[in-house]
């Protein structure tokens, strides 16, 4: 780059001043590059040797006395805490030393329940074991700044929901997960605020949408049928969300809202495209008086009206044409959840005609940006609900595959037609 | 930014929590080996298991079941308050159970129900909070090959050494004949060379 410039102002194609003013920015740029591989380094670095310790931990020295081995639970965490408070006497402005000490700190604590644990042969609760850790290690975030304990703390929340809710047979319902999960949001967006475009902040935006997405079935009991309105609210509302300003400026993989949204609706969509489905909705019988009491019902409100409103208020200066094929799915879906009810081969068919149109609006606004990757994304939302359909209907083996093959030369031709058209554009 | 002279004590207060809450962990259970009533639990098998916190062998017990009148009235998971004596051998014995602590009642133990058996007569098994018991890497399947071996051997007992006091418990050894299983281990080792 560097010969680039001296030959560009030697042919006179650009002055001394911008040679200098390029030179200087690339030299920028390589210096923040560093600055992230030292965060990342230092990060793995600690992730390790945190681990290390709680591995070498693990083998339970019985040659040690109970207090010597209690005594060496507390050095690790002592060591972090050492670590964590140099980093912010003196070390507050670099972003390596914040996140590598608050990791191996992060760790630590976790390591010296564990080995507390251990010492005492305490029972295996992992549930209490989780949320006194997350617990201890929550302050981090604030007092250290530190995006990575967010990360980790969101991970531990989201086992501990898990555990609570999903592999432990318990006693009541817990709801600490969603409130534990609010503590992490003025963190969130203190990084929306002041470091939008970095990675911690796209970390967040991919693993605050799944948390949610993994935990929301834990409110699916006692009318468990209802949290596929809860679901489908949820990917319409964090799809609203991935097409607001902020997301759209970025690229796709950065966005973590857009992309489960859209993934989440179309395989909801394809499994409710079976018959099964609806006769099993079918077979319960729900009485109003008691459903609106239940938790999954006033989830269910609750996200589907903030995804209703959300997505009004996109819409609201919009035409038809404007309005992505997918922003409108949750709303389809309640009514055709209601229909079901009384009659579930409506359902199936509405179900499916919503799955082919908006695999040929994706295929249409594909073509209109000239856009390969929608129109393929197209075509596979609709390869997909004809090969879902395969399992419903008893077709002989050649019509399936004819039907495979026409797919296939679809598929080839789709891309063959948008490539020659693209070079004759060029 | 926020000034150091905030945020350096705020540092130390959560450095202080984080280690007082293991520090009180150990504090309870050194009060409970110390001071706590020492009971023997006759042990059925041992499993032994590889878990991420380290090895150790999976214990449970003859003297985990109490009948009880009305199986729905407990719930899988609840807690409850198991009454303890010991019999004639000087092993643990269930009492009674129930949802409250009674008043006075020192020789109780606070655990939740296990399983609730529905045909009669119904039964409750007790969740014992002390059926893992933490051994060094490589001794806990040897543990496990010597409690086998000695299982055909009636005259061979083992049982679990716990420690209670105030409904809280610590698993303070498992023995085979009085001797820790750890010695065991050891001394078969020693043999073998």
């Amino acid at each position: 780059m560097i010969k680039d410039i001296s030959e560009l102002v030697k042919a006179d194609i650009i002055s001394q001043e911008t040679a200098n003013k390029i030179s200087a920015y690339y030299r920028r740029k390589a210096g923040q590059s560093t600055n992230r591989l030292f965060v990342v380094f230092g990060i793995l670095g600690s992730i390790f040797v945190g681990l290390g310790i709680i591995l070498i931990i693990a083998h339970n020295w019985d040659n040690l006395l109970r207090t010597t081995k209690t005594f060496l639970a507390f050095l690790p965490p002592l060591v972090g805490q050492l670590l964590c408070g140099f980093v912010l006497l003196k070390k507050q402005d670099s972003v390596a030393w914040r996140e590598s000490g608050t990791t191996f700190l992060f760790f630590s604590v976790g390591a010296t329940i564990s080995l507390v644990s251990q010492i005492y042969n305490m029972p295996g609760n992992l549930s209490s074991f989780l949320l006194t850790w997350m617990l201890l290690c929550l302050p981090l975030i604030y007092v250290m700044r530190s995006s990575i304990a967010s990360l980790l703390y969101l991970i531990g929340i989201t086992y501990y929901g898990c555990e609570t809710n999903y592999w432990t047979h318990s006693y009541s319902e817990s709801y600490l997960h969603w409130l534990l999960l609010l503590t992490i949001l003025p963190h969130y967006y203190s990084l929306y605020k002041k470091k939008p475009q970095s990675n911690f902040m796209i970390f967040h935006n991919w693993l605050i949408p799944l948390s949610v997405i993994i935990n929301l079935g834990t409110l699916a009991n006692p009318t468990e049928e209802l949290i596929f309105v809860t679901y489908f609210s949820f990917f319409g509302l964090i799809y609203s969300i991935g097409n607001l300003d902020f997301f759209t400026k970025q690229r796709l993989r950065n966005s973590g809202y857009k992309v489960l949204g859209f993934l989440g609706t179309i395989i909801l969509l394809l499994i409710s495209s079976f018959d099964s489905f609806w006769e099993y909705l079918n077979k319960q019988d729900y009485l109003l008086s008691k459903l609106i009491k239940t938790p999954e019902f006033f989830a269910s409100a609750i996200v589907s009206l903030s995804a209703g409103m959300l997505l009004l208020l996109q819409v609201k200066n919009k035409s038809l044409n404007g309005i992505k094929p997918i922003s409108p799915v949750f709303i389809l879906f309640i009514l055709t959840f209601i229909i079901g009810q009384s009659s579930p081969i409506s359902a199936v068919l509405l179900i499916n005609i919503f799955i082919f149109a908006i695999g040929l609006l994706t295929i249409r606004d594909g073509a209109k940006i000239n856009n390969l990757g929608l129109i393929n994304c197209g075509s596979l939302i609709i390869t997909a609900v004809l090969l879902s359909r395969f399992f419903d209907i008893e077709l002989s083996f050649t019509v399936r595959g004819c039907l495979f093959v026409s797919i296939g030369f679809g598929f080839f031709a789709t891309n063959y037609w948008m490539l020659k058209k693209r070079k004759s554009n060029d | 930014m926020i000034n150091n002279k905030i945020l350096l004590p705020i540092f130390i207060l959560v450095a202080l929590v984080q280690l007082s809450v293991p520090a009180k962990m150990i504090f309870d259970k050194e009060d409970i080996l110390n001071n706590g009533k020492e009971y023997k639990f006759k042990t059925k098998s041992i499993y032994p298991n590889d878990p991420f916190r380290g090895k150790y062998i999976t214990l449970s017990f003859y003297e985990d079941m109490i009948e009880v009148e009305n199986g729905a009235d407990w719930t899988e998971g609840e807690i409850i308050y198991v009454s303890l004596t010991t019999d004639r051998e000087g092993f643990a014995k269930i009492k009674s159970v129930s949802k409250e602590n009674l008043v006075n009642n020192q020789d109780f133990l606070k655990t939740k129900v296990g399983y609730i058996a529905d045909n009669d007569p119904k039964m409750l098994t007790i969740d014992y909070p002390f059926d893992r018991f933490y051994m060094e890497e490589s001794k806990a399947y040897d543990a496990e090959s010597i409690y086998l071996e000695s299982q055909p051997d009636t005259s061979q007992i083992t049982y679990a050494l716990v420690s209670i006091k105030d409904g809280e418990a610590v698993l303070k050894d498992v023995l085979i004949n009085g001797v820790s299983i750890r010695e065991i281990v050891i001394k078969e080792r020693e043999n073998q060379k």
